[in-house]
């Protein structure tokens, strides 16, 4: 049976993009057979960061209106071809979709493939029911910040509403320096309130905006980063692995508290 | 030592009107004469503040599962629709969904026609009646306190529980999440969004969590912010009104409390 899970945030630019491009790319690396689906009609992103935006033929939208099949609208990744993106439409909006129809285009999709993952847009509107409607499971993607994690727990809530009970947390953009110094929620904080199983916590780091920019997931790094190895561990973690969680403090300090730190067991 | 602390007063609410409330109704359930009621909040005018049958719909999956420990297998339900228009995809879904709980739907109660045939031909027994019948009192806002309302639920961000009576919460209120009750509020969690008891006007109403650190709280006209300087250790604590207004104390000087309740 292959897993259908939606990314998702309430809020805007907390990073559901990037994790689903990464999240895509890292199972194919690890042979699995992936579809990522760009859910966010009239603002696609999802194949700008695959770099696959050259490729697109059709989008989801004529899948719909039976003018192509869905195999001729998907776009298969030069780099790994078991992952496959299925645009979304950009000159339409977002009610161009029923929750029907994308139930349809999902089932259809996950046929022989391991992992379906629906990149959400931001909001609770038309447009997160659409890609919610099909998923089974989601990963809720928040920063560290008060209104994201506020939006998250009203997304935790809705999904809950509709028996979407498989959910994951991943904090994004995490400055552990500005945690220390007590100017970010920390980890704990952002769990206190979602109560929701953590499965990544993701460092700021430029280089995953690099990375967007050229289209090259940070996954596909020959030398991952600590910002690609979060991710490719979330993926590990997703697919059934049991990965510890890295210490994203020891760029920011010397050997000496890290020592401490592991002696008092808080890694 | 004195551990109380007194939260920002801030504006006094302007009485509510106790049919104010009646907007405002959710779904519950209700057990009268050994059966189980489940009661929809009325349609009313086609006004906007009216509950969708998106919003109905929540909260009853919200019901069910915050009540999930205690439905009696194979125990009946009556549906009173009041007003309510219900086609008959959407009774199906309500069959579907209490058959998931292992409640059965055995009759409707409707003041519609169309809601009635709906039923009918989804196989469901249905009873119409005139809009005023002794199932749905509509002075219902003004009766004594309704029971009190025991969920098992964590209120997120977007949330809004209201009862006609007290209401205990087994879970967090989170920031963004509010409670509103017409007696007291216990929350077994953290409480961390709104609070409103005595929402109809009783002063005497009381607020209690395990971690009080609210958003704000309202008791009866009035309203507070939490202390500005969280203290240095959460202990469950309950707010009440004061001739000062609205203050906060240890919950075991509950008694204490109590006394000084009964004096006002
Ligand atoms: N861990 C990170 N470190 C630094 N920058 C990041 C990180 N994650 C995401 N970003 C940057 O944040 C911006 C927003 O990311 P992204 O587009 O993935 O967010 P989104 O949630 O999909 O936004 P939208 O709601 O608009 O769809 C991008 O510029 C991206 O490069
Ligand atoms: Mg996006």
């Amino acid at each position: 049976m292959s897993r259908v899970i939606v990314v998702t945030s309430g809020k805007g630019g907390v990073g559901k993009t990037t994790t689903t491009a990464n999240l895509g790319m890292a199972l194919a690396q690890r042979g699995r057979k992936v579809a990522v689906i760009d859910a966010d009609f009239g603002l696609r992103n999802l194949d700008l960061l695959l770099g696959l935006e050259n490729r697109i033929v059709y989008t989801a939208v004529e899948v719909l209106a039976g003018e192509c099949r869905l195999e001729q609208a998907l776009v298969k990744d030069k780099r790994h071809p078991n992952l496959v993106l299925l645009p979304a439409a950009q000159n339409r909006t977002k009610d161009a979709v029923t929750p029907d129809q994308m139930k349809q285009l999902v089932q259809e999709l996950s046929n022989n493939r391991d992992y379906v993952l629906v990149d959400c847009p931001a909001g609770i509107e038309m447009g997160f029911q659409n890609a919610t409607v099909a998923a089974t499971e989601a990963l809720i993607v928040t920063t560290p910040e008060i209104a994201a994690v506020r939006d998250a727990d009203r997304v935790v809530g809705l999904l809950e509403a509709s028996d979407i009970r498989k959910q994951h947390l991943i904090v994004n953009r995490l400055r552990p320096a500005m945690v220390q110094e007590d100017l970010m929620m920390s980890v704990k904080d952002v769990q206190e309130i979602l109560a929701i199983p953590l499965i990544g916590v993701v460092p700021d780091d430029e280089r995953v905006i690099i990375s967007t920019n050229k289209g090259e997931p940070i996954v596909l790094a020959q030398k991952l980063t600590l910002a690609g190895l979060a991710l490719d561990n979330i993926a590990r973690r997703l697919d059934g692995e049991d990965i510890p969680f890295l210490d994203l403090t020891a760029t920011h300090d010397d050997l000496f508290s890290r020592l401490r730190r592991m002696f008092r067991g808080t890694s | 030592m004195n551990s109380e602390s007194t939260p920002t007063p801030l504006s006094t609410l302007s009485p509510t009107s106790s049919d104010a409330a009646s907007p405002n109704l959710q779904v519950r359930f209700k057990s009268e004469n050994g059966r189980l009621l489940l009661l929809l909040p009325p349609e009313g005018e086609q006004n906007s503040l009216s509950l969708t049958w998106t919003d109905v719909w929540q909260q009853l999956k919200q019901r069910l599962n915050a009540g999930d420990r205690f439905w009696q297998p194979n125990t009946s339900v009556h549906l009173i629709g009041r007003d309510r228009l219900l086609d008959a995809r959407q009774l199906q879904a309500v069959v579907d969904l209490l058959a998931e709980s292992q409640l059965y739907l055995k009759r409707v109660y409707t003041s519609r026609r169309q809601t009635a045939v709906a039923a009918a031909t989804t196989g469901i027994s249905v009873e119409q009646q005139p809009s005023v019948s002794p199932l749905t009192p509509p002075a219902e806002s003004q009766s004594p306190l309704a029971d009190p309302l025991y969920l098992q639920t964590t209120v997120r961000s977007g949330m809004e529980v209201r009862h006609t009576g007290t209401l205990v919460i087994l879970g967090d209120v989170n920031p963004g999440g509010s409670v509103i009750a017409d007696g007291d509020i216990l929350v077994w969690g953290s409480l961390r969004g709104v609070a409103h008891a005595g929402a109809s006007g009783n002063g005497r109403c009381m607020i209690m969590a395990l971690r009080l650190e609210p958003t704000q709280l309202r008791i009866g006209g009035q309203v507070a912010r939490a202390p500005e300087t969280p203290p240095a250790q959460y202990q469950p604590e309950v707010a009440y009104i004061s001739e000062s207004g609205i203050r906060i104390t240890k919950s075991t000087d509950i008694s204490r409390l109590r006394s000084y309740l009964s004096d006002l």
